[in-house]
C-alpha cells in the first residue's frame, strides 16, 4: 500500500484533518506541538496510509519532535505529500509548501481555515495558487471534515500530477547547486536538487545524512565559496538569508495575485479576551483562580458527590449481586474470597474516582483546545526563567496533571537539550490522575472538611518542589546552554463537544484500561500475598507473605509517621500504578467499601501522617510506565535510574520533614 | 531603537535582527518575523517577563531581553 505523509506547519490542523481522513481518533489541541511522534492509520477507502507527523515551520529541525518529520522525508518511503496549509497564513505556510515542493515528491495542498481567513477579510483565489504552484489545491474544514472526500479522490486519483515546480535562486547559488549535484551519489528516491539546496541552507540533519554517504570536503568548500561571495556583494548577508529572501519574493507575488483583501481585519474577540487572560497583573492570579475552580469541581462540587455514589454501588448492590451469583454457582470459599475481596475490593476501589478523573481531565482538554495553553506558557515564562527552565516547560507540566507518560513525551516540543531534559526528570513530580484516588481516599478519611484545599496544597507541593530542583539541578548537573523561548499565541477557539468530549475519553480511557489490567493484576497478586504465608493458606493477615515483604520497609518508614507493614506493601505495589496504592489498602484492610476503609484508617494513620503518607505517595519513585518512557526518551539508563534515585530522596526528605516538623509544631 | 522601546499597542517596522541568537532567529524568521515586517507589541509581562507582539496577523511571545535584541524604526 502507497504512503502518504501529512506535512504543515505547526497548530494548522493536520491531526484534525488526519482524524478525518483515517476515520481514527488521534489527540488534538489549540497549541504548537501536540504532535511529537508520527502516527500511521489508513485512508477511509483503504487504497493508501496516511502518516501524520508533527508540526515544523521548515525543514530545519530546531526540536526533537521536529526532527522526527525531517527524519521521515529522508529515510522512509512514501509515495506523496500532504501539504496541509493554514489560509489565514499563507505567507508563512509557502515557505514549507515550496521546500516540500522541491523535494519532488508529488504534492496535493488541502487549504484549510478559510473561514478564518475570511474573517479576517481575505478572499483567496484557490484556482489562482494551484496554477503558480502546479499541484492541485483542495479546500477543506479539517476540524468538520468538509472537503476531505475531494481530498482523498485527488490523492488516490491514478494519473497524479506531474511535479514540474522550480524556483531559481540566482547564478551564484544555482552555480553551486550545479557543483553540488555532480557530487552527490546516484539518486535513491530524493532529488538531488533539493538535497543540495538543504545543504546550502545548512540543514544538520541533511548534513548527516550526506556524511554518511559521501565526503564532504568538496561539498563544504563550495558552500564556503558561495557564502564569500555573497558576503562581498552584501556584508551582513548569508546563502540562507538570500534563498529565504528569494522564496519570500516568490510567495509575496503568489500572494499578490491570489489574495485581495476585502475590508480591514475587525478586532476579534481573541484580542478581547487576551487583553484580560495576558494582562500584566491579572494574568497569574486568573491562572490560579482556574487551577482553584478545577480543583474545587473535581473533589467537592461535583467530583465526591458522584464518587460517593458509584461506591455505594459498588459496595451495595454489585458485592451482593456478585455474592449471590457465585453462591449459586457453587463457587469455592476460596474463588468467592478471591473475586469480593481481592478483585472486587481492589479493582472497584480504583474505578469509584472515575469520575473525579473524568473531571479533571475534561479541564485539561478543554485547556488543550481553546488555545490557552500557550498563553500559560507565557504567563509562567518569568518564573521559569529564574530557575532556568522556559514557559514552554510548563505545556508538559500541565499535561503530566492527567499523565506523566505523555507529558514526558510532550517535553519534546523544547528546543534546548538540557532544559529538555530537566522538563522530563522533574516531570513525575506533577501529581498525576493516577495518584488522585490515593489522596481522595486519604482526604475523606482525615480532613473532610477540607478536600480540595488539601489536595490543591499537594498539587503546590509538587509543582514547588520541581521548581525548587529545577533551580539545584540547572545550576549544579545540567549548566544550562543559553535558553531560548519562543512561543506562537493561537487565536482562541471554542472547543466544541465532540472534541472536548473525545479527547477527554482518549485519556480517561487509559485510566479505565490500566484497572482492567495492571490494577486487576495486582489485586489478584496482593490478595493471593495476603491469603498465603510461610504458616499455609489462608492465614491471618499479619502472619501473610505480604506482611513479611512489607514489614522489611516498616521501621525506615517509621521516622515518617507510617511505619506499618500495611504501608510499606502499597508503597511497594505502587510503583506497578500509584493507583495500586488504594488497591492494596482496600485488600489488606478488607474493606468492603470507601466509608469503611476510611473508618478502618483511623486506627493506623493520624490526619499528620496521612498528609505526610500522601506527600510521599506524590513523590516517590515514578510508576513503571513513566519509567519506560524516561527510558526511552533520555535514551540513557543513567537518567532513568537518576530519576528514580533522586525521587526517592527528594520523597524520604519532605516525608520527614513534614512529620516530624509538624509533631514540633503540635500537630498530630 | 529596538523593540521594547515601544509602548504597548505601538507598531514599527523591523529593520535589524543581526544581534539575535542563531537559534532563535532562525526560529522567528520561519515564524514570519524577517526585517522589513511590520511588527507591534500587544503587551508586556510583569517582573521583566516576555512580551507578546502581533507580525503579519499572528501572535508571538519571546523574552524581553530577546526582543530588546531586535532593531526596529
Amino acid at each position: 500500500m502507497s504512503q502518504i505523509a501529512l506535512f504543515g506547519n505547526p497548530n494548522t490542523g493536520k491531526t484534525s484533518l488526519f482524524n478525518n481522513l483515517t476515520g481514527s481518533y488521534e489527540y488534538v489541541g489549540n497549541w504548537s506541538g501536540v504532535t511529537v511522534e508520527k502516527k500511521v492509520g489508513i485512508l477511509r477507502n483503504q487504497k493508501a496510509r496516511v502518516v501524520d507527523l508533527p508540526g515544523i515551520y521548515s525543514l530545519h529541525p530546531l526540536s526533537r519532535d521536529e526532527g522526527v518529520a525531517t527524519d521521515f522525508l529522508l529515510t522512509e518511503p512514501f509515495s506523496a505529500i500532504l501539504n496541509i496549509v493554514d489560509a489565514s497564513q499563507l505567507k508563512r505556510n509557502l515557505h514549507l509548501t515550496i521546500q516540500l515542493l522541491e523535494f519532488g515528491k508529488p504534492l496535493v495542498i488541502a487549504l484549510n481555515m478559510i473561514d478564518v481567513a475570511e474573517r479576517h477579510g481575505m478572499k483567496i483565489d484557490i484556482n489562482k495558487i494551484s496554477e503558480c504552484f502546479h499541484v492541485p489545491v483542495i479546500p477543506v474544514v479539517a476540524r468538520s471534515g468538509k472537503g476531505v472526500e475531494e481530498l482523498v479522490d485527488v490523492m488516490t486519483a491514478p494519473q497524479q500530477y506531474e511535479q514540474r515546480f522550480t524556483l531559481s535562486y540566482g547564478e551564484a547559488i544555482e552555480a553551486a547547486i550545479e557543483k553540488i549535484v555532480c557530487c552527490l551519489p546516484e539518486p535513491n528516491g530524493i532529488s538531488k536538487r533539493w538535497l543540495a539546496l538543504q545543504f546550502l541552507e545548512g540543514n544538520e540533519r541533511v548534513c548527516e545524512y550526506l556524511q554518511g554517504q559521501i565526503d564532504m570536503k568538496p561539498l563544504v568548500s563550495i558552500r564556503e565559496m558561495v557564502e564569500e561571495n555573497i558576503r562581498l556583494i552584501q556584508p551582513t548577508g548569508s546563502i540562507r538569508q538570500s534563498i529565504h529572501h528569494i522564496r519570500e519574493m516568490f510567495i509575496a507575488d503568489v500572494l499578490k495575485q491570489t489574495i485581495t483583501i476585502a475590508r480591514e481585519k475587525a478586532y476579534t474577540w481573541t484580542e478581547k479576551i487576551d487583553a484580560i487572560v495576558t494582562n500584566k497583573y491579572l494574568g497569574i492570579p486568573i491562572f490560579l483562580l482556574f487551577m482553584y475552580i478545577m480543583f474545587m469541581l473535581t473533589f467537592d462540587w461535583l467530583g465526591s458527590p458522584l464518587a460517593d455514589l458509584l461506591d455505594q454501588f459498588f459496595s451495595g448492590p454489585l458485592t451482593n449481586m456478585l455474592s449471590r451469583l457465585l453462591s449459586a454457582l457453587g463457587a469455592s470459599v476460596f474463588l468467592k474470597e478471591l473475586i469480593l475481596n481481592g478483585i472486587v475490593a481492589g479493582v472497584g476501589g480504583v474505578l469509584v474516582f472515575v469520575p473525579q478523573i473524568f473531571i479533571l481531565f475534561l479541564f485539561i482538554s478543554f485547556l488543550e483546545d481553546s488555545g490557552y495553553m500557550a498563553r500559560v506558557a507565557m504567563v509562567m515564562d518569568r518564573l521559569m526563567e529564574s530557575i532556568g527552565l522556559n514557559g514552554k516547560a510548563f505545556i508538559p507540566m500541565i499535561i503530566g496533571f492527567g499523565c506523566n507518560v505523555p507529558g514526558v513525551m510532550a517535553a519534546r516540543t523544547i528546543e534546548q537539550p538540557r532544559e529538555r531534559l530537566l522538563t522530563i526528570l522533574l516531570l513525575p513530580l506533577m501529581s498525576c490522575s493516577a495518584r488522585l484516588p490515593v489522596y481522595a481516599l486519604f482526604v475523606g478519611a482525615f480532613f473532610k472538611s477540607h478536600q480540595a484545599l488539601v489536595v490543591f496544597s499537594l498539587y503546590i507541593l509538587g509543582i514547588v518542589v520541581a521548581l525548587l530542583l529545577a533551580k539545584l539541578f540547572s545550576t549544579t548537573l545540567l549548566k544550562n546552554e543559553h535558553s531560548v523561548f519562543v512561543i506562537e499565541l493561537p487565536p482562541y477557539r471554542m472547543p466544541q463537544l465532540l472534541t472536548l468530549w473525545r479527547s477527554t475519553w482518549d485519556k480517561g480511557k487509559g485510566f479505565v484500561r490500566k484497572a482492567g489490567t495492571f490494577i486487576f493484576g495486582g489485586s489478584v497478586a496482593i490478595w493471593l500475598l495476603s491469603y498465603v504465608g510461610p504458616g499455609g493458606l489462608n492465614v491471618s493477615m499479619d502472619d501473610s507473605f505480604l506482611a513479611a515483604i512489607g514489614g522489611v520497609l516498616a521501621p525506615i518508614l517509621a521516622p515518617l509517621g507510617f511505619g506499618t507493614w500495611q504501608a510499606g506493601a502499597s508503597l511497594i505495589t505502587g510503583f506497578l500504578a500509584k493507583e495500586v496504592v488504594v488497591s492494596t489498602m482496600n485488600i489488606i484492610y478488607h474493606a468492603k467499601d470507601a466509608d469503611t476503609l476510611q473508618g478502618l484508617m483511623a486506627h493506623y494513620f493520624t490526619p499528620l501522617s496521612a498528609f505526610s503518607f500522601m506527600a510521599f505517595v506524590l513523590l516517590y519513585v515514578p510508576c513503571l510506565a513513566t519509567v519506560a518512557t524516561i527510558r526511552k526518551e533520555t535514551a540513557s539508563n543513567k537518567w532513568m535510574f537518576f530519576s528514580i534515585g533522586y525521587a526517592l530522596c527528594i520523597a524520604y526528605i519532605i516525608a520527614f520533614s513534614i512529620y516530624e516538623g509538624g509533631k514540633l509544631l503540635g500537630f498530630s | 531603537m529596538v523593540l521594547t522601546d515601544l509602548q504597548p499597542g505601538k507598531k514599527a517596522i523591523i529593520t535589524n535582527l543581526s544581534l539575535m541568537n542563531e537559534k532563535l532567529k532562525q526560529r522567528l524568521i520561519d515564524m514570519g518575523v524577517h526585517e522589513g515586517e511590520e511588527v507591534c507589541l500587544k503587551c508586556t509581562m510583569p517582573f521583566g517577563g516576555p512580551v507578546m507582539v502581533e507580525v503579519s496577523g499572528q501572535c508571538i511571545c519571546l523574552r524581553r531581553k530577546e526582543a530588546a535584541c531586535i532593531g526596529v524604526e
